[in-house]
């Protein structure tokens, strides 16, 4: 129970390496490359991370207990295609951008019927949907991309609200709307239950069906809500869109302290594992590497941080909040 | 009675994947009747054996549970031939080029062992950051294009046929699968596999070195890869940093759909080559057919979960 319940102070030991490291590799980029440390390109690193944060908390809520989505990046390019197609009909922007979230659940309701219902394991029923989706998104699509769409959208999340956009207001609440429900309400203190034991989280009589279906039809929403963005940020949609996400998100998540074993998060940390694998992306991009290893960069840090965790726990390094708390 | 039952299982689901094998084969008769050649047969096996193979891997590290899968069977593929080829390259004599590509996938599948067995890391976290690690330095390191100069003497075999059979299919995919069912049948070993999967305590209570028959394991699913990247740089006659995609969505629809249980404990390597089969007739059906090679994914994909809901509604009515 006290492990439930702590992790409330505001940085704990892993997020303040977290943000120590996104330190150390912005300095380490801004003095091999000119570009890096332009306002330009922090702004470039603030777009392109949009996405992935939202998507991120899903995946948080997802992996803390004990679930995984790998297709949730083409829930995205799914619901990316439907908000373009409301778009191109010059239908009103505020509608279309409902239209993102609308789809995300949608799809995020077919794949807790598939996971939770069906009772398959999320990974292989996430892997299935995925191949099932990539068809989905090329017949969609009719092999075509979605450009030069309306800009009616982009101009609406771009007003001003208090001096700051409204995106920026957008972005927050979800950011709230999520960690109300993790820290604040039975719901999240169930979800970390079923993370730590499915098992006892039953016998404890938690409804385990409807907490795991909400947390995967919430993902599903936050991806179509991602899908909003996107379109609003680069106005068109190809085949191949947010067909990396998953693994970054995952990524993202893992490094944050969210334990794909379960039952422990930090929203805090996926924000920080957001930050500084787009800034990783970023400054390996800008100082000349080949995009094609950034897959092998994402793929091996993850691998890094888990094995790193299990070492650090071995080695009972537990007071650096680096094993489980 | 559970136990009696599943007796009686993988006679069951042969038959069900004869059936659905002479369904689709009917069903290619009707639509595209000049398609059922002894050609197709030939292109048929010559497809299955890279499946087979990666797909052998695959049932042997889920069957011993643990919620076991190796989801970067693809990427072992891939990288295995690649880093075959550009050793060559480097000036690594071409006598040695089989041995360096199967020695590459073990050493790519230990290291995934290593992660799961040693480290204690989740099989699908880990094996899902090697498969992006090990597919992203395929093309990282090529750059994407094909490496060619497989030597010449390497052609025949992977082009060849015995009776109208590929000899890769017979060589390599054939015997793997004849000793995989040898020894999971009439060995202790096989024994322990199957008591590792059932039940992970007691297996490790009556003294099973379940940790390193875990490892072996990964090894072995590397090293069939390995294999299966041979096979791939002996029939296209150069190294392409794309030859494992999708195979681990296809691996797994082959484990499942020949039987082998999701958790573990339950199942035969021959429904899987049953299973392979299948999956390369629909698959070349629809080429045939002209349907766009996009559908392949989303109909082995659907096929997958279809297949999984199936086993899941079966359970409940026993």
């Amino acid at each position: 129970m006290h492990r439930l319940t702590q992790a409330t102070s505001l940085l704990t030991g892993r997020e303040l390496i977290l943000l120590a490291a996104c330190v150390v590799i912005t300095i380490a980029f801004a003095s091999v490359s000119p570009v890096f440390a332009t306002p330009e390109n922090a702004a470039t690193i603030m777009r392109n991370s949009v996405e992935l944060l939202l998507i991120g908390l899903g995946m948080t809520l997802l992996l803390a207990m004990g679930g995984i989505d790998v297709s949730i990046g083409v829930v995205m390019g799914l619901s990316a295609i439907a908000v373009g197609r409301a778009l191109g009909a010059n239908l009103d922007p505020a509608l279309a951008a409902a239209i993102g979230p609308l789809t995300g659940a949608l799809l995020g309701l077919v794949t807790a019927a598939v996971v939770v219902l069906g009772r398959i394991p999320a990974i292989v029923g996430t892997l299935g949907l995925l191949g099932v989706y990539r068809t989905a998104i090329f017949v969609v699509l009719g092999g075509q991309w979605l450009s030069g769409l309306p800009t009616g959208l982009t101009e609406m999340l771009g007003t001003s609200l208090v001096g700051v956009p409204l995106s920026f207001w957008v972005i927050a609440l979800a950011y709230l709307a999520v960690w109300l429900a993790l820290r604040r309400t039975p719901f999240g203190l169930h979800l970390l239950a079923i993370g730590n034991s499915e098992e006892k989280a039953r016998l404890a009589g938690i409804s385990v069906t409807k907490v795991r279906f909400a947390a995967f039809l919430i993902s599903g929403m936050l991806a179509g809500l991602a899908a909003t963005f996107y379109v609003a940020t680069y106005r068109n949609v190809e085949m191949t869109t947010g067909s990396t996400l998953a693994l970054d998100a995952i990524a993202a998540v893992v490094l944050g302290g969210t334990s794909i074993l379960g039952g422990r998060c930090s929203l805090i940390g996926t924000v920080l594992g957001v930050m500084l694998l787009r800034i990783l992306q970023n400054g390996l991009l800008l100082i000349g590497v080949p995009s094609l290893w950034q897959t092998v960069v994402t793929g091996g840090l993850l691998i890094a941080v888990l094995s790193f965790e299990a070492l650090a726990g071995r080695l009972s390094f537990a007071k650096l909040g680096w094993a489980s708390r | 009675m559970n136990r009696l039952r599943s007796l009686h299982g993988p006679v069951l689901v042969l038959a069900i994947l004869a059936t659905l094998w002479v369904v689709v084969l009917a069903g290619l008769f009707v639509l595209k009747p000049t398609a059922l050649g002894s050609a197709t047969v030939t292109t048929v096996l010559q497809f299955s054996t890279i499946l087979a193979l990666a797909a052998l891997g695959q049932a042997l590290v889920i069957l011993a549970g643990g919620a076991g899968i190796d989801l970067s069977v693809g990427g072992t593929v891939s990288l295995s031939a690649i880093a075959a080829m550009l050793a060559l390259k480097a000036g690594m004599p071409p006598l040695l080029l089989p041995v360096a590509c199967i020695v590459a996938g073990l050493l790519l599948g230990l290291f995934n062992g290593l992660l799961v067995t040693r480290l204690a890391i989740l099989p699908l976290i880990a094996t899902l950051g090697t498969f992006f690690a090990y597919s992203g330095l395929a093309l990282a390191l090529t750059g994407g294009s094909p490496q060619p100069g497989v030597p010449h003497w390497l052609l025949p075999w992977g082009r060849g046929t015995l009776g109208g059979i590929p000899l890769p299919f017979i060589s390599a995919a054939l015997p793997a699968f004849v000793l995989a069912g040898i020894v999971l049948v009439f060995t202790a070993w096989g024994r322990w596999i199957y008591a590792m999967g059932f039940n992970e305590r007691s297996a490790r209570l009556v003294g099973i070195p379940v940790d390193r028959t875990r490892l072996i394991l990964y090894g072995i699913s590397g090293m069939l890869a390995g294999i299966a990247g041979l096979v791939s740089l002996a029939w296209f006659g150069s190294g392409r940093p794309n030859i494992g995609q999708n195979l681990e969505l296809e691996s797994l629809t082959a484990a499942m759909l020949g039987g082998i249980a999701i958790f573990g404990g339950r199942g035969g390597v021959g429904g899987v080559l049953a299973a392979v089969v299948l999956l390369v007739t629909l698959k070349t059906g629809l080429l045939q057919l002209n349907v766009n090679t996009v559908w392949q994914v989303g109909i082995v994909g659907a096929l997958l979960i279809f297949v999984l809901l199936a086993d899941r509604l079966s359970q409940r009515w026993r």
